[in-house]
């Protein structure tokens, strides 16, 4: 399995929660662990990977319930990478799903 | 584990990581707190959906080492961010140290060799520049026409292959922070999906 796949999973899905709308962290974490079983605690190491390599950047906001929170936004360079795994994740489970269907027949 | 016991344990599981970096750190996970007890949680149920301050902490930690060791170059910062990637039990420390010390005894040899160079050229030169004053002292067994050019070429030589060693330690030292790059990314995304 191509290495940039392992690791584009959990990244995909934060880059492409993060091209529908801007999130604070909270938030992010809550969706997504809705859909796919990880120590949510992970995801903030990985969200100040994106941000160091520029992918998003990061702001404080007021909010009516308390104090500022921490807002994540995709930048131009995350949305061209979001795209490009997006891209790339619907090729490889087309073609898995293709191999498999073909390993089926010949059974 | 309550809020304050898992901050504790992540605080004090990073200490040794820039304050700037820390702070930043456990304010995350501060907020994640102060959100999910908004939201109506408990504290003991957001830790525990939080995972390990352990793993956290590692993956922080090897991040933030690495970080730190591609903008200073030091054998201090490469040695620890070395260290770091082995905690997250990426490779076995035997298989890294062993090319690791080859490679650095290589890359002294080359240095101690080209200063040796170094000196004996400009020993030769001084040697026979100086031969006619210390007669009794100095003794070249070559004509000065065979011995000038020869000390010149020594040095200049020695020079250029410190300057060499120099390009190719830098090389090696970006060589390694890529690969442990390299392996850190491969690493924190498969800590995420477990």
């Amino acid at each position: 399995m191509n290495i940039q796949f392992k690791k584009g999973v959990l990244e995909l899905c934060v880059l492409s929660m993060l091209e529908r709308e801007v999130c604070y962290g909270y938030e992010l974490v809550n969706e997504i662990s809705k859909s796919i079983s990880i120590s949510e605690g992970t995801i903030y190491p990985l969200l100040r990977r994106l941000k160091s390599e520029e992918l998003v950047t990061t702001y404080l906001q007021e909010s009516q319930e308390g104090p500022p929170r921490k807002y994540y936004k995709l930048t131009e360079l995350g949305r061209k990478k979001e795209e490009e795994l997006k891209k790339e994740w619907f090729t490889f489970v087309k073609n898995v799903n293709n191999f498999l269907k073909g390993s089926v027949k010949n059974e | 584990m309550n809020k304050k016991e898992f901050l504790g344990r992540l605080s004090e599981l990073i200490k040794d990581i820039p304050e700037e970096e820390k702070k930043d750190i456990l304010f995350d996970y501060e907020e994640h707190f102060r959100i999910g007890l908004e939201k109506g949680r408990k504290e003991e149920e957001i830790a525990a959906s939080l995972g390990d301050p352990k793993v956290i902490a590692k993956q922080s930690r090897a991040s933030c080492i690495l970080k730190e060791a591609e903008k200073t170059t030091s054998v201090n910062n490469i040695m620890r961010a070395i260290f770091a990637a082995v905690g997250l039990g990426f490779f076995n420390l035997v298989i890294v140290l062993g090319p690791a010390i080859g490679l650095i005894g290589i890359l002294v040899a080359l240095f101690a060799a080209s200063f040796a160079i170094t000196v004996s050229g400009a020993a030769v030169l001084f040697g026979t520049l100086m031969g006619p004053v210390f007669a009794w002292e100095i003794y070249i067994p070559f004509a000065a026409v065979v011995s000038i050019p020869l000390g010149i070429g020594l040095t200049a030589l020695g020079l250029l292959s410190i300057i060499g060693a120099f390009y190719l330690t830098k090389f090696f030292y970006k060589l390694s922070i890529g690969y442990l790059k390299m392996n850190l990314q491969i690493i924190t995304n498969r800590r995420n999906r477990e």
